[in-house]
């Protein structure tokens, strides 16, 4: 066998009795030389596995420790960058992984509540929610329920390309975004949207559900809405391509 | 019915794999597949040539939970897939026990193994350790879809209590031994 | 003043005149930024450690004017009533929690802060890797900003985590003590 598998799945099981409890007597030298003995946990055994995921699901904290924290990451990564569109890359980055983790816990969060409030928009069921197939049922999801989970309010618009050219653009406007209060930026970064943290957590939720998408996130302030941010979603081809399968086969 | 249960990254990277037994029927959780010496190697093999007929199903069926997508008849096994919103797949490889007419499970003869049994498993045929009704004696029924999806459920639960920890990547192996209890644990709930 | 009556305009400015944001996506970027320093240091925790501490003193220096500004509150007339000021307006304005204060010396020149909460940490599991549960301070943010706080209003202090349930511990537990109050109107040393 070339390749052996990389688990004994019976080993695996002869391991599953080994509580992360017992290792709090060994010294801290022998855990380092166990791999895989597990983390210490305190008396009462509390780990991540036992804190329920809808704990914290109405909970706030104050909007000027979220700037504070922001503005901290955003400044760290710039001193590790040579450029604006290096930051934003980073800060795109940072995003991304957020976005996985935020769509797995928005349909955690649908399947356990009674009151389901289905997220992808097509359907009306009180059903387990649908993973969205097609573009738009994904483009809503981000637009509410996603914009919901993070600032408390839907996205202030979703827009197509008009331009035949760009059929894969997609446009989700926020008046005000929240990344962009308070964080002042430096006059030479006068460009710099820090809205491209959201941008990767878009992508990080088009990845995940598998339309491979570029999101970039573009200054368009008006009058009434200096901050006016547009994410900027460019879907990949093989997405469009599916797209016209799936839309020849009826699927919504 | 032994189980062996996997979860796939979406790059097809397995994250998390666990053999076992069902817990019902008197049944004592310990998996006894019909080739204990190569078992793991052909659950795994049975397992990804079920890949692209879930990445089809994935696109027909918004579901998170498809239900049962795949037979295997030289092994008796049937594959239930679950797709988490973002990526991975939890597959459960199912494999009803021996026939009742040969010796006792799990020791390894094979000479009656193969398509005659999964037909009669197929047809919700039932054996003397566990009734028709019961999810250990048809793994298509809608009783063991029922038994399964809560089993996905709960273990999504938890794999998403590990996806939010910030230090955990996509793509890395799920090593908690604690992950691996919970698993355990709606293992012996459900199935 | 009292400790009772610090908690009770810590709930006043909590309710009234505290803008607020969803505690998730703090807690979420908070360890995004953890994740991202373990990684730029190559897990040289005690590094990360640092960093945390000097972002948190960046946010400290910036934070006591937003604090000042929100609670009106004068000056503390003695270490203790700061404690009481930091456990029961500041941590509840800024975090929406309220630790304990405990664990005096005699000299009432430090004291303890035990979190029975933690927004910043929930959902971390640290990595298993048999260094971080011994050498990462996980909020260690926290006590930079005290430090950057306070040294804004003359108190030179020194603050860190003793033990943190993250570890295995517990209890989380930060530990501060007055090193000085600062006499002459020095700039702040650059860090």
């Amino acid at each position: 066998m070339a390749h052996p598998p990389r688990h004994s799945a019976m080993l695996s099981l002869s391991n599953s009795g080994s509580s992360a409890n017992s290792d709090k007597q060994q010294p801290p030298q022998q855990i380092q030389h166990i791999a895989n003995t597990g983390l210490r946990v305190p008396s009462n055994r509390k780990t991540i596995y036992d804190r329920h995921l809808n704990r914290s699901r109405n909970a706030e904290i104050s909007r000027s420790s979220f700037a504070f924290l922001f503005g901290e990451m955003v400044t760290y990564a710039q001193r590790r960058v040579t450029g604006i569109q290096d930051l934003e890359k980073r800060l795109n980055e940072q995003g991304y992984p957020m976005g996985l983790r935020l769509l797995d816990l928005l349909y955690y969060r649908t399947i356990t509540s009674s009151t389901s409030s289905s997220l992808a928009s097509s359907s009306t069921s009180t059903a387990p929610p649908n993973r969205p197939l097609r573009i738009l049922p994904l483009l809503h999801l981000i637009h509410g329920p996603l914009w919901r989970l993070l600032f408390n309010r839907p996205a202030d618009a979703l827009e197509h390309s008009v331009s035949p050219d760009t059929p894969n653009e997609y446009m989700i406007t926020d008046n005000d975004p929240l990344v962009n209060a308070y964080v002042s930026v430096p006059k030479e970064m006068h460009m710099l949207n820090c809205a491209a943290f959201v941008a990767g957590i878009i992508e990080g939720v088009c990845d995940g559900c598998g339309f491979e998408a570029k999101v970039t996130a573009h200054n368009q302030p008006t009058e009434l809405w200096p901050g006016r941010t547009i994410f900027l979603v460019r879907f990949g081809e093989s997405v469009m391509e599916r797209e016209k399968v799936l839309e020849r086969a009826g699927i919504k | 019915m032994s189980y062996y249960f996997t979860i796939l990254s979406p790059t097809d990277v397995p994250l998390f794999n666990i053999a076992f037994g069902t817990s019902k029927s008197g049944g004592d959780g310990i998996a006894r597949f019909r080739f204990p010496d190569t078992a793991q190697y052909m659950n795994q093999f049975i397992i990804h040539s079920s890949l692209d007929i879930v990445e089809e199903a994935q696109w027909m069926n918004g579901n998170m939970y498809l239900k049962h997508i795949d037979t295997y008849p030289p092994a008796a096994a049937y594959i239930t897939a679950f797709l988490a919103p973002s990526g991975a797949r939890f597959l459960l490889l199912h494999q009803p026990p021996q026939l009742p007419s040969t010796t006792a499970p799990g020791n390894g003869s094979s000479s009656l193994l193969g398509s005659s049994f999964s037909s009669s498993a197929l047809s919700g045929g039932s054996s003397s350790r566990a009734s028709s009704s019961s999810i250990g004696a048809n793994p298509t029924s809608p009783q063991t879809e029922e038994a399964v999806r809560q089993f996905m459920n709960e273990v999504y639960e938890n794999y998403v209590k590990t996806m939010m920890s910030p230090f955990y990547r996509q793509g890395l192996e799920i090593k908690s031994p604690v992950f691996r209890s919970r698993v355990t644990a709606a293992g012996r709930k459900w199935l | 003043m009292s400790a009772t009556k610090a908690s009770r305009i810590g709930e006043e400015l909590w309710k009234t005149r505290i803008d607020k944001v969803n505690a998730e996506l703090v807690t979420l970027t908070y360890g995004t930024i953890v994740a991202q320093l373990c990684q730029d240091y190559d897990s040289n925790y005690q590094e990360v450690n640092k960093q945390l501490d000097k972002m948190g003193y960046n946010i400290g220096m910036r934070l006591i004017e937003d604090f000042l500004a929100k609670s009106g509150v004068g000056r503390c007339s003695n270490f203790r009533e700061t404690a009481d000021m930091i456990a029961k307006v500041g941590f509840k304005i800024f975090l929406n929690i309220s630790p304990t204060v405990t664990n005096w010396t005699s000299d009432n020149n430090q004291f303890s802060l035990v979190f029975d909460e933690n927004p910043l940490a929930d959902f971390v599991e640290l990595p298993d890797d048999g260094r971080a549960q011994d050498e990462l301070w996980f909020s260690n943010i926290l006590c930079g900003v005290l430090r950057g706080a306070l040294e804004m209003v003359q108190m030179q202090v020194d603050a860190h985590f003793v033990s943190d349930v993250l570890r295995g511990d517990d209890a989380t537990e930060m530990r501060v003590s007055l090193v000085r109050y600062i006499e002459d109107e020095m700039p702040p040393e650059e860090e």
